[in-house]
């Protein structure tokens, strides 16, 4: 089937990168970020970079992962799920589980080898239970807790659970025909409803207070938290890399095609025989998968998950993310997380200084939101392509 | 007690007898417990001078229970006193006649008596008191006596019924007497009766009667005496009493020894440990239970702690664990138990009512928040984010008129129209800046309202602050109407249930018998069309946006008036709105109703079920809606046209 609008229907089939020439720019400049935070960080360079920093960094570089998960699902496939942030939260709780597990483990046997007769089994599971689970009146672990003692089990569970989540809720919804913006309603509850349990002092993770500690590496103890912040800053530029490059390959030629018909007139595609359902079903799911894994990345550098993480605002949020970079660029969608993310951090942190306006001062802090309302507004409105649509413009010059 | 009981009785019957006699002479048969009463020595006292019935006591005891009783120290006489700053006017303490003045203060002490004192004397005054002319002190005393039933208040009690003047009170002091009766009455045949007659009473103290008359205790017995009242028969090992607990009472009634618990069994195996080895097993191997038990066996058999309990149940097999009624008449406890069932029925009844009401009155807040969305979305295929900061601005309005406007009437009066000026400015102003250019792209339409919604929000925190307003109900909209002792409702509820239904008839006469209603129905099924037949889509979609954001605004009065004014109250109800929405149907005024009935109902019912836990309720409603919208995507009114669109 030849395509009219391509330029060059006789010619071979190109390969992925030269198809795809932003892959190889993106990985680049990922390279070149990637070694030079190592130049200069505290661990393994000058130490130019603090060690919070470039935890901050590892940790932009997971939300990076996410927004291009969520690119993928809405601006190529025109999904707009405000639940993502559920599935990068239940990576994150899933690695959390272990963490705090092998963690308060290593501490109760610690305590426990005082004492003058052995432990049982049993006595230890109870001990560690009552450890981490003391802080809501429990003492036992809950059925959900039953593989946390592995870390190959939890590791499997990040990816696990946020597909099936993503299976079940996409085919239920996908079924029905259910889109738009009823759509992003439902997957907003399906967040909501998660972020309600997670507050429940009997969902069996810690309720209100979350999983914290996770910082600690169990059988790292010893390595100073700089070594420890760069090897997951590697690793999350590691994991966003791959995942560029996965996303960049299924959305080429004919697939992609399809997807980013299902965008642009889902009735359509499903008159051409399509099974629509399935090719929505996979991006969803997949890219659920993702955010999985980008959230269990992101945990053990923030330190503390808690149920607030994953209340439907942090999802919408994701979607501004990727509304300001430029939706169906994948380079977008890191722009845009990067870009607020840490203007965010910056200006809320105190970091922008104060506006004196005479009759009043403009505290950043209590203004920021303001801003990015409004300007949210103003590329909604004025600039739909989003920054990214930027080096369209740039690439359409130099050809 | 009793000669508590006999006083009263001498009180009533013989009232005349004892005024002859002199009452100072009589308060100083006691003069030395009068003065340093004690919690011991003050009962029969009090006895005695109520068996006097002396016409001077009631005043008297007020006085003493009020620290205004004087005694002279010279001859111990006692004395009311009127203190004029630098002298003393002695009063007599029978006639209150001057007795002497100019006194100074030395001379005299002033009694004191302490707390638990003071509560007997109170005690010993109720009597007197439920004959009071006042009736706030005929209502205190009833209170007194309905805080702690005592056998001996009957006699007074039902003395008193007939010359009650105020027919509230007279009721309260029947239904009090008929208490006492069913508790503490003479015969089994009275007690009964007055047993039935709290069959309809669901108030707290007829309930608290009952299940005082039906109070249990467990006994354990190797035979249960032939005229026990027994409750129930308890099988050791079920849920109500557990085997250790059993043997428990075993081991304090018959003295069995005692259960040997686990943390013995540690405690003896380390206490006996030689060399890393207690009883001959080393301490590494004993990892199990097993062994622990077995190591334990081994110290006891040498003698070096008592054996374990190993027969509990044959022991517990010998014995019959009962729940004996309190109470020995089986005709008394056999009427209150079936009294006590129809009053649970009752009760239960009543619950489900006012359960009901409460989804009613939760359903209409869903309404007021929804229906403004509803419309928006309905017409204009719009959903609207900053819906909620509509709300929010709208109670804040409320909030700012009452900072003017003191009378809290009025100033409702000036803010419900207000804020739906200010809101539907808000919302027109919105609409022609941001979502008109946004028509064809309605999940844009949806970030862009959203990143206005973050702005308003802050702004709002950084004009109002973060912490909550209060926006005051006026007094007329305080309380609550008890239908029964069960279910009763805030008058406030009652006012948004009447605000819903204003606006749903408002609504439903705007949209259909107005021409405005019939530009934005025709609007809503076919835009093109409507604007081929000379209809401007242009200003009915502004005018359509400024009514749901206006009603947006009311809503958030309305709201403010029983929960707080906050910056974040909008996100509060925002999904439960787009809930509502989604559920209902768009676009349409009985879908709202529909969907806000089912969640305000759904919602109550689940806590219902699990009262302990709210968020739960919540999580498993999202997940019925989940589910419900599986089975009717479009919600359950749903609509044709450009709202049912894509």
């Amino acid at each position: 089937m030849t395509r009219p609008s391509d330029a060059t229907p006789t010619s071979k089939p190109r390969s992925f990168i030269a198809n795809n020439p932003s892959v190889l720019w993106f990985l680049l400049a990922l390279a070149l970020f990637t070694l030079g935070v190592t130049a200069l960080s505290e661990a393994t360079g000058s130490g130019v970079i603090s060690t919070s920093f470039v935890k901050t960094l590892g940790k932009t570089l997971c939300l990076c992962l996410i927004a291009i998960a969520m690119d993928v699902v809405w601006g190529y496939c025109g999904i707009l799920s405000l639940g993502h942030f559920a599935f990068f939260g239940i990576g994150g709780y899933a690695i959390g589980m272990w963490l705090m597990y092998a963690r308060t483990q290593a501490i109760v046997v610690e305590n426990l080898s005082a004492s003058v007769i052995p432990p049982t089994p049993a006595e230890l599971s109870d001990a560690i239970a009552s450890q981490i689970f003391g802080v809501v009146g429990a003492s036992e672990f809950p059925a959900i807790w039953a593989f946390s003692h592995s870390l190959v089990l939890q590791l499997a569970m990040v990816v696990l659970i946020p597909g099936l989540l993503a299976l079940v809720f996409g085919w239920l919804a996908f079924r029905s025909r259910v889109t738009g913006v009823y759509l992003s309603i439902l997957t907003q509850a399906m967040t909501l409803a998660l972020a309600l349990y997670l507050f429940q002092n009997d969902s069996g993770l810690r309720g209100n207070n979350g999983l914290s500690g996770l910082q600690n590496i169990p059988g790292f103890e010893q390595v100073p938290q700089a070594q420890i912040s760069m090897a997951f800053f590697w690793a999350s530029a590691v994991a966003l890399g791959l995942g560029y490059v996965m996303f960049a390959w299924v959305l080429r030629g004919k697939f992609g095609n399809v997807i980013r018909a299902i965008r642009d007139d889902e009735a359509r595609v499903r008159f051409l025989g399509y099974h629509v359902e399935s090719y929505k079903l996979f991006i969803f799911t997949l890219t659920a998968i993702v955010a999985g894994i980008a959230g269990a990345l992101y945990y053990p550098q923030a330190g503390i998950i808690n149920p607030g993480e994953v209340a439907p605002i942090a999802s919408i949020y994701l979607a501004v993310w990727v509304a300001i970079g430029g939706r169906g660029r994948l380079y977008g969608a890191v722009i845009g997380a990067a870009l607020v993310s840490l203007l965010s951090s910056w200006f809320t942190g105190g970091g922008a200084p104060a506006i004196n306006l005479g009759f009043y001062t403009i505290q950043w802090t209590d203004w920021w939101l303001v801003l990015l309302g409004f300007s949210f507004v103003a590329v909604t409105l004025f600039f739909p392509g989003g920054i990214g649509s930027l080096f369209d413009k740039l690439v359409r010059r130099s050809s | 007690m009793l000669r508590v009981v006999f006083a009263a009785l001498m009180l009533l019957f013989l009232p005349l007898s004892a005024t002859a006699q002199d009452f100072q002479t009589l308060l100083q048969v006691h003069k030395d417990e009068i003065a340093k009463p004690s919690r011991r020595s003050v009962g029969p006292v009090l006895a005695e001078l109520v068996a006097s019935g002396h016409p001077a006591l009631p005043a008297f005891l007020e006085a003493w229970q009020g620290k205004n009783v004087y005694q002279r120290l010279s001859d111990g006489l006692f004395f009311y006193i009127e203190d004029h700053g630098d002298t003393i006017t002695l009063l007599d303490i029978e006639t209150r006649n001057v007795s002497a003045q100019n006194v100074a203060a030395g001379t005299l002490d002033q009694i004191k008596p302490n707390g638990g004192v003071r509560r007997a004397i109170g005690e010993a005054l109720v009597q007197f008191r439920l004959s009071a002319p006042d009736p706030a002190q005929r209502r205190e005393a009833l209170d007194a006596i309905s805080r702690n039933l005592d056998p001996s208040q009957l006699g007074p009690l039902q003395a008193s019924i007939a010359d009650e003047p105020d027919a509230v009170l007279r009721l309260r002091k029947e239904r009090l007497a008929n208490y006492l009766i069913a508790r503490f009455g003479d015969t089994s045949e009275a007690r009964v009766a007055a047993i039935e007659n709290l069959s309809d009473d669901l108030s707290v103290d007829g309930r608290a009667v009952l299940s005082q008359i039906l109070r249990t205790r467990l006994t354990a017995a190797q035979n249960l005496p032939d005229d026990a009242n027994v409750a129930r028969i308890l099988t050791p090992g079920d849920e109500n009493l557990s085997r250790s607990a059993a043997y428990d009472m075993l081991v304090a009634q018959a003295g069995l020894p005692p259960i040997v618990t686990d943390q013995d069994v540690l405690k003896t195996i380390e206490a006996n440990i030689d060399g890393g080895r207690s009883g001959g097993v080393a301490l590494a191997a004993m990892t199990s239970w097993d062994m622990r038990y077995r190591t334990y066996d081994t110290l006891a058999d040498q003698g070096l702690a008592p054996p374990r309990v190993t027969d509990l149940d044959a022991i517990l097999a010998n014995w019959t664990f009962a729940e004996l009624y309190e109470e020995t008449d089986t005709a008394v406890t056999t009427a209150a138990t079936r009294i006590q069932e129809s009053v649970a029925t009752r009760v239960a009844f009543s619950q489900t009512v006012d359960i009901g009401l409460d989804a009613v009155s939760l359903a209409s807040i869903y309404f007021l928040a929804a229906i403004g969305l509803a419309i928006t979305f309905g017409v204009m295929g719009v959903i609207n984010m900053a819906h909620g900061e509509f709300i929010m601005m709208g109670a804040y309005t409320g909030y700012v008129v009452q900072l003017f406007i003191p009378d809290y009437t009025l100033s409702l009066i000036v803010a419900l129209p207000l804020s739906f000026a200010v809101t539907f400015a808000a919302g027109v102003a919105m609409e022609r800046l941001v979502i008109r250019w946004l028509y064809h792209r309605p999940l844009e339409t949806l970030l862009a309202t959203f990143g206005i919604s973050i702005a308003l929000q802050q702004l709002a925190k950084n004009i109002f602050g973060t912490q909550a307003r209060p926006l005051t109900s006026p007094g007329w909209l305080d309380g609550a109407w008890m239908i029964n002792d069960v279910i009763q409702i805030a008058y406030i509820r009652i006012a948004i249930f009447v605000l819903a239904v204003l606006f749903l008839g408002l609504l439903l006469f705007v949209l259909k018998k107005t021409r405005l209603g019939l530009e934005v129905r025709a609007v809503t099924q076919n835009p093109r069309m409507a604007s081929s037949m000379g209809i401007n889509p242009d200003k009915i979609n502004m005018l359509t946006f400024g009514l749901g954001s206006g009603i947006a605004g009311i809503a958030g009065v309305a709201i403010g008036l029983y929960a707080k004014v906050t910056s974040e109250m909008g996100s509060d109800y925002i999904v439960q709105s787009f809930m509502t929405v989604v559920v209902g149907g768009v676009g349409n005024v009985w879908g709202t109703l529909a969907g806000a009935g089912l969640i305000g109902v759904l919602q109550k019912w689940i806590e219902w079920l699990n009262p302990s836990n709210t968020l739960a309720a919540q999580t498993y409603m999202i997940l019925f809606i989940i589910l419900f919208i599986q089975f009717r995507p479009k919600g359950i009114v749903a609509l044709k046209g450009r709202a049912a669109g894509d």
